[in-house]
């Protein structure tokens, strides 16, 4: 008897001691590399040039930052990329919730050709040329909502949403239209509430999307004070590579080198997104909750 | 998920292929009318009345600014106008403000499709079908000469005006850097290829000969005995090329540019190079070149250049990596690249090196929607003439440079003190050299201050050693034929079959990496390659008068 437990404790204990050299290595392979990107975007140029450090860089330097924040209107940059991406957010989750909420609906007329229509889309795209043709025609180029208005739908979006409004039970739409609530009340107050976790996934994905999304300003827009961070850190990196090879006169001071300012636009893309995963994650855990204890 | 009912499944199938169907024809037929119209002939009669022996700009008296937009087929291109030196003065000189639009071919179809073309327009590629069919679209420049602006036929040259005419007799497009062969024999052109070795290393092994192949094994082998840290041989980074492997190290072993008939020689197969890849196969197999020279991108090639990590390097482009060897020099004064003569053919042919050809780099055009044709063939003519070519490379004479007794040029102690040490204020006040349209590489020859001081030495070496290329220019199938996606594939084999070549660990699989692309050839229409480039070429001699 004593036996057995003593095995199974042993097995236990094996296994976990393998699991935690397992993740110990997974986290290893995927930390270095990004505290390899941060350490090497604080390094000189020379000491980049050379190369050869991983944990600790031999010459700090702020001159990487320096360079790409040289641009003042990066700041600019900066106020378009937030502001592109929390209205974006914003009006994507609310439009295809509203979309999601109505496709949810069995009594809805016409529903099936509608999810139909939804469906050929998601195979088919127009193209890029029709999508430009259209843009212009609806007067989007060289203007902020381009960023908005065609991001608004996505339906495979809706099809989540829609799927997670099927599962809230239908007793509680028809107790809350007993009491006299009609479907606004109903879709504000019952459906997104309930739907947090559905909505944060859809938030999260879109959010990433429009913050790292530079391919619309490059083929709708012109007008430089209407770039986002992502396509002003684009021409700062091709630029830089580009230097070399204008700048034949050749300075004698490496202060950055191309790598340099594009490890730096690496760090400086990416924190923003990566500070607000943690704000977002307490909904995924309670969405993994609900599910736990759903019929 | 969705159970959709069979029946209406179909019928909304049909419905959707109906309704793609109709969408399709209707953007079909009206797409693709950009530039239809006959272009925007403006009327000059109360600004000017031309005048061949004086430049349009100097005698136009249109009050108010023009406004144009000017799109650059490049994303690094630096869209400031008016607040550096350069342009300024040009700004002032032609009353004209600039708005700068980069992008990339795609944005370059956007505006194709979209109809509203920007008023110039700046591309790269002369084979592509935008250059090809730039009759729909450009206005001709013979014309718009002749109507605003005689001058201009002073300040182009007929060669590249002759070289760029489309089967309608009348050119386009205006090129920079385009060479002629005029410009060739002037001797101003620089050699832009070299063999380069580290100093140190050349002096520690005795300044060795390294001509024949076995020389040049032996001398890596040294290389690598007494200076274990360094990369014995590297070259230009390879990505979807041959890096300096390929035409680079046929035109310094002096491979035929044409067989004896005067058609196309497949030189990837001439015996000469073959048995110098060869020896760059059994160099890999002594561990003197580094598996990293193969996978390296252009920035990491760069940064090796700066730090100095190859001994030796065969490098094409001796101007681009100028910046890099100078730095490399300033920190390491006394260990400097140095070119020597390296690897020589084995059957006594003489280098050919390339330089810029006549279709030069960046192609520039006047579109049809062009508010101001007559002002945009003034910029043209403006940047084209000495002037203008002076300002673009040197600034304003007094005030950032002067001229010498010898017709030489010299920038001012300031202003070259602030590009040796502050690269970046430089770039942003000056931009010397930079706002380079129509740019020379005559003009560069005026001034030792064109160059850095790093790549003197390998400019000095390379003279005499140029041969136009002009004959090999734009032989490639048109883009959209089939021979054109076949030799797309066969460039990318060769590529491959490169790579493959030189890393080969024994002779056989050299052998059998070589024969896998010879079928490969036989596979993919290379006659009939063979047979458009042949033809292109004698097209090309017509058009250069060479028999």
């Amino acid at each position: 008897m004593n036996g057995k437990v003593a095995k199974e404790d042993l097995d236990s204990r094996i296994f976990d001691t393998l699991n935690i050299i397992l993740l110990v290595i997974c986290t290893v392979i995927i930390v270095v590399p990004l505290w390899n990107v941060i350490i090497s975007s604080f390094s000189s140029g020379k000491a980049l040039a050379e190369g050869g450090f991983i944990f600790w860089s031999p010459e700090f330097s702020l001159e990487n930052y320096r360079a790409v924040f040289n641009d003042s209107s990066i700041w600019q940059a900066f106020f378009i990329s937030v502001s592109k991406t929390t209205i974006g957010v914003v009006t994507h989750v609310f439009f295809c919730a509203m979309v999601g909420y109505g496709l949810s609906k069995k009594y809805i007329r016409g529903r099936k050709l509608y999810v139909a229509m939804g469906v050929i889309t998601m195979f088919f795209s127009g193209g890029m040329i029709p999508t430009y043709l259209l843009i212009k025609s609806l007067g989007l180029l060289n203007s902020f909502w381009v960023y908005i208005i065609p991001a608004l739908f996505s339906f495979y979006d809706v099809v989540i949403l829609m799927n997670f409004f099927r599962n809230v039970p239908d007793s509680l739409e028809e107790s809350a239209k007993i009491d006299g609530a009609g479907d606004w009340h109903i879709f504000l107050k019952i459906f997104i509430p309930l739907s947090m976790p559905a909505m944060a996934t859809i938030a999260l994905f879109n959010g990433v999307g429009q913050w790292n999304d530079f391919m619309t300003t490059k083929l709708y827009i012109t007008d430089q004070s209407l770039y986002p961070l992502q396509m002003m850190l684009y021409e700062i990196i091709v630029q830089s590579q580009t230097q070399s090879m204008q700048n034949i006169g050749g300075s004698a001071v490496i202060e950055t080198t191309t790598k340099g300012v594009q490890l730096a636009t690496i760090v400086i893309t990416t924190l923003p997104i990566v500070l607000i995963y943690p704000i977002l994650q307490r909904y995924f855990i309670s969405g993994m909750m609900l599910g736990a204890v759903k019929e | 998920m969705f159970k959709m009912n069979k029946a209406a499944g179909k019928k909304g199938v049909k419905l959707c292929a109906a309704l793609l169907t109709a969408v399709i024809m209707i953007t079909g037929c009206s797409g693709g009318s950009g530039g239809s119209s006959e272009g925007n002939w403006v009327s000059i009669e109360d600004r000017y009345t031309v005048d061949p022996e004086k430049p349009a700009w100097q005698l136009d008296k249109k009050e108010e600014a023009t406004d144009l937009t000017w799109y650059v087929n490049a994303d690094w291109w630096n869209t400031d106008f008016g607040k550096d030196i350069v342009t300024k003065k040009i700004k002032e000189d032609l009353n004209i403000n600039i708005k700068f639009i980069t992008g990339d071919d795609t944005k370059l179809n956007t505006f194709f499709a979209g109809g509203d073309m920007p008023d110039l327009l700046t591309v790269f590629d002369s084979n592509s079908p935008v250059v090809q069919k730039a009759a729909t679209w450009a206005m001709p420049l013979n014309d718009l000469a002749e109507k605003y602006d005689p001058y201009f036929n002073k300040v182009a040259a007929a060669d590249t005006l002759n070289w760029f005419q489309l089967a309608d007799g009348k050119t386009y497009g205006y090129p920079n850097y385009s060479n002629t062969q005029a410009d060739y024999d002037s001797g101003n052109i620089p050699a832009k290829t070299a063999f380069i070795i580290r100093k140190d290393v050349y002096e520690a092994l005795g300044s060795p000969v390294m001509g024949t192949p076995e020389e040049f094994e032996n001398v890596m082998k040294q290389i690598k005995e007494k200076f274990p840290t360094l990369i014995p041989f590297g070259f230009n980074s390879i990505g979807e090329g041959t890096g300096s492997l390929g035409d680079t190290l046929q035109d310094f072993i002096g491979v035929p540019l044409e067989t004896e008939n005067g058609e196309f020689y497949d030189r990837n197969q001439d015996e000469d190079y073959l048995t110098w890849l060869k020896t760059l196969n059994k160099v890999y197999r002594d561990g003197n070149i580094s598996d990293d020279s193969f996978a390296d991108d252009g920035t990491a090639f760069e940064e090796k250049v700066k730090s100095g990590k190859y001994a030796t390097m065969l490098l094409d482009g001796t101007p681009q990596q100028g910046g890099n060897l100078q730095i490399y020099l300033s920190a390491n004064e006394g260990k400097e690249y140095v070119a020597v003569d390296g690897p020589q053919s084995t059957k006594g042919n003489a280098a050919t090196l390339n330089q810029s050809g006549i279709t030069g780099w960046m192609i520039n055009f006047i579109s049809k929607d062009a508010k101001d044709p007559a002002k945009a063939i003034q910029i043209f003519t403006y940047l084209l003439s000495e002037e203008g070519q002076l300002l673009m490379n040197y600034g304003i004479e007094g005030e950032t440079y002067k001229k010498n007794a010898d017709g030489t040029v010299e920038l001012l102690p300031a202003v070259k003190d602030l590009q040796l040490h502050n690269a970046d204020k430089f770039k942003k006040e000056y931009r010397l050299g930079e706002f380079m349209f129509f740019g020379h590489d005559r003009h560069k020859a005026l001034s030792a201050d064109a160059f850095p001081e790093a790549i003197k030495q390998m400019q000095e070496w390379g003279k005499g050693k140029l041969k136009p290329h002009f004959i090999l220019e734009n032989i490639s199938p048109d883009q959209g034929t089939p021979e054109a996606r076949a030799l797309s594939a066969i460039n990318a084999k060769w590529n491959s079959t490169l790579v493959s070549m030189v890393r080969a660990k024994d002779d056989a699989s050299f052998d059998n990496a070589l024969a896998a692309y010879k079928s490969f050839l036989g596979e993919n229409r290379w006659d009939d390659i063979l047979k458009v480039r042949s033809e292109k070429m004698k097209q090309n001699k017509e058009k250069l008068g060479i028999q």
